[in-house]
């Protein structure tokens, strides 16, 4: 939460309220700004639009505590505070052997010396809630991480599908409970009402935006999650519930309080609109694999990686998209990982393809050490074309060829061997023959489909030396193993003058007396030099 | 003796019995372009889906050439035939760069060339093997420094099982190792042409050929 600054807000006339009004405090954000304009009168939304919502928060008051994984022995959880460590959460076994929150672990350790003592971790609460959220996507197309601990789920949309309210909250909590999670629910129109009642413990569920002041009304202070000091202060005018704080005018509760509190009262109640930002699944796949101990064995590695491939398998398929790159990190206990990258030609997501394609580079690979966990990151993910089946006609061998496809096989091969052996050749339109071809990458784009076509008349040799080799000559005729008869020729090759390799030759084609037809060129300058081109093959 | 007159039948189905000339046994050849080596060959043209071993002592007699027609004949291939695309020809460590612009001129499709380049000679059997039995190659062309006669069996068997043509290049010297393949031929070149001797031909004879070219 910004710190808020004093900022002079204009009321406009038409609200009926005292253009001497000034409201002391605002937000910094801009888009309060339209609500802003109001924060004292008593705005009455349009709440028929309102109703139409319905949020379903999940409130995980112990996720510090089940973010470490299933709870099989007494554990807590202990977070630092002023250079102690003290005990934040206590699953209930620990719990019954007297840890409360607030001790310091020795103490835990001396109420229980078999209790597992964690320290907290923000990112792997983070990560949990992230992995739920992904899971809650299938009830709802809107998902929102609220807090730290609290999920949101518009679910008017899906209400007709899963079968009604009850059957949806049911399928929710006992996804919830099967995944080791203990949350609090409650159903509101709006999304703080659903969150401060699922804050209260409260299994609520409100459908009509006329009731929810009424269900608020009793909430103590704690559960609207506002800073200590503020509740502290108000509860010293002797406002400990929801419901005082709506009975006192407006005016003063938003000087003392602050008009941000004041809109937070209002969106709650459905007077204010509460847009939210729907969370969306990161659409990069990264999946560890932890071990308990060192691995070396590169049979229990490839098994490993094959799991990981299969999830990003189901990851790919739910969003109909295809990875093109993907890179592997085995992790040591000492040293750097070792990174491994596999490639294909387009977009694929089936695991065996790429088990295939890892299987040859993993061969290859030498890990210095063993492996402690491996981390499967995909790439940039694409848009995968997947193709319809063909139908298999009979008679017809070459409708159902065994195997697998070309970008297939390329890939295998640049795999093995390296993606700079294995190309394709095209032609370019250039006189020059050394210039008149180029490269071609088989494992890209294949769209450059125009060819140069060169004349018939003219003769090329089918192999092309790569660089001219200088000939030694005999009475004005060149020599390759033997003296050489000139067949035919000269084709006067006389370009390039526009760059650095600009070319004047005279070209002929002779025959050796091994029967070797070759192809030969005179410089023409002062030199005369022979030079061998190529073989006619 | 009781004649039997079965017994003959009974004995030439006797999967044991070879005989020399049988043209029911292979399927048909690959037409090569060249009307005096097509004569010659069991199936009126070069072994289709196995191995052809081509021995030369020097590059640019002709090696090529006797290959061309019916490699621009695969890669053309009909489209719209059987629903598959044309199928691909690849170069297994050819010793110098095979010029694009010619391999036009032959006809060949070169939107269907794939060159390879291993760096070691049990690569260049490895990737043979994978683009033979790919079934997505019509013919590999490849260039081993040795070729064995285990070797020459798995390259022979990966045509067979990938229905892919085969070919490759050896030494003149390697005519005394023994090979698996169904078709070998040398050649050297003659006084007026290329002189193509047949060395082991599968179910055909071995012949000496003159100005083939």
């Amino acid at each position: 939460m910004p710190r808020a600054r004093k900022t002079p807000v204009l009321i406009r006339a038409d609200t009926g309220t005292p253009a001497a009004v000034r409201a002391r405090e605002g937000a910094a954000h801009p888009q309060h700004a339209l609500a802003l304009d109001a924060p004292l009168a008593k705005p009455q939304a349009s709440t028929a639009t309102l109703a139409r919502r319905l949020w379903f928060c999940v409130y995980l008051p112990d996720l510090p505590l089940e973010a470490g994984g299933p709870l099989e022995q007494a554990s807590v959880v202990v977070e630092e505070q002023q250079g102690m460590h003290r005990v934040l959460l206590a699953c209930p076994r620990a719990a019954a052997a007297g840890i409360m929150p607030g001790q310091t672990a020795n103490a835990a350790l001396a109420l229980l010396p078999t209790v597992r003592i964690e320290e907290r971790s923000t990112l792997r609460e983070q990560q949990t809630l992230e992995a739920l959220a992904t899971w809650l996507e299938q009830f709802s197309s809107v998902v929102c991480i609220a807090s730290a601990d609290v999920l949101l789920l518009e679910i008017a949309g899906s209400l007709r599908l899963y079968g009604g309210l009850l059957n949806l909250r049911r399928q929710i909590a006992a996804g919830l409970q099967q995944q080791g999670f203990g949350a609090s629910l409650a159903i509101a129109p709006t999304p703080l009402a659903s969150t401060w009642l699922a804050r209260a413990g409260q299994r609520a569920c409100i459908r009509d935006t006329a009731n929810i002041a009424s269900a608020l009304r009793s909430l103590p202070l704690a559960c609207l999650d506002w800073p200590a000091a503020i509740c502290d202060a108000i509860e010293g005018m002797g406002v400990t519930s929801v419901g005082d704080c709506l009975r006192l005018p407006r005016e003063g509760f938003a000087r003392r309080v602050g008009a941000q509190r004041l809109i937070e009262l209002d969106r709650a109640l459905g007077r204010l609109p509460d847009p939210r930002r729907a969370w969306r699944a990161p659409e990069r796949f990264c999946a560890d694999h932890e071990m308990t101990e060192e691995q070396g064995d590169r049979e229990v590695l490839l098994a490993i990686c094959h799991e990981l491939l299969l999830s990003l398998e189901r990851f790919l398929l739910t969003r109909q998209l295809g990875a093109q790159r993907l890179l592997f990190s085995f992790f040591h206990l000492r040293g750097p990982a070792t990174q491994l990258s596999v490639g294909c030609v387009g977009p694929e997501r089936l695991a065996g393809h790429w088990f295939a394609l890892l299987k040859l580079r993993f061969e290859r690979m030498t890990l210095p050490e063993p492996v402690i966990a491996v981390r499967l990151y995909g790439g940039r993910n694409q848009v995968l074309h997947t193709e319809s089946g063909r139908l298999a006609f009979h008679g017809k061998a070459g409708g159902q060829r065994l195997g697998y496809s070309m970008s297939q096989l390329a890939e295998r091969l640049a795999a093995r061997i390296g993606k700079q052996s294995v190309h394709g050749v095209t032609t370019v339109a250039e006189h020059r023959p050394q210039r008149a071809w180029c490269l071609q990458s088989v494992l890209g784009d294949k769209a450059r489909t125009t060819l140069a076509v060169l004349r018939h008349s003219l003769k090329r040799p089918l192999w092309m030396l790569p660089e001219p080799t200088p000939l030694p000559a005999e009475h004005g005729l060149p020599l390759h193993q033997g003296r050489l008869t000139l067949l035919e020729g000269p084709e006067r090759l006389e370009t390039g003058w526009w760059d650095e390799d600009g070319i004047a030759r005279d070209y002929y084609t002779a025959v050796n007396p091994h029967g070797m037809r070759l192809w030969v060129y005179q410089n023409r300058n002062r030199t005369a030099n022979w030079y061998l081109h190529g073989f006619f093959g | 003796m009781p004649r039997d007159p079965d017994s003959l039948d009974t004995l030439l189905q006797n999967p044991r019995l070879w005989r020399g000339r049988n043209p029911a046994q292979g399927m048909a050849g690959l037409a090569s372009g060249y009307e005096l080596l097509d004569r010659h060959l069991p199936g009126g043209g070069w072994p289709q889906h196995a191995l052809t071993e081509i021995l030369t002592e020097h590059y640019g007699i002709g090696e090529l050439r006797l290959l061309m027609p019916a490699l621009a004949r695969l890669s053309a291939e009909d489209t719209l035939a059987d629903f598959t695309e044309p199928g691909w020809i690849a170069w297994v460590a050819p010793p110098f760069q095979p010029y694009p612009p010619a391999l036009q001129q032959w006809g060949i499709n070169l939107s269907r060339i794939l060159i390879v380049r291993p760096r070691s000679d049990s690569e260049v059997l490895w990737s043979a093997e994978q683009a033979l039995s790919s079934g997505t190659c019509a013919a590999v062309l490849l260039w081993p420094q040795t070729l064995d006669d285990q070797a020459s069996r798995r390259l022979q068997l990966a045509a067979e099982k990938g229905g892919s043509w085969a070919i490759a290049f050896r030494p003149l010297a390697a005519r005394t190792e023994p090979s698996a393949a169904a078709l070998r031929i040398a050649l050297q070149s003659g006084r007026a042409g290329l002189r193509l001797r047949i060395l082991k031909s599968r179910g055909g004879r071995p012949a000496v050929l003159h100005d083939v070219i």
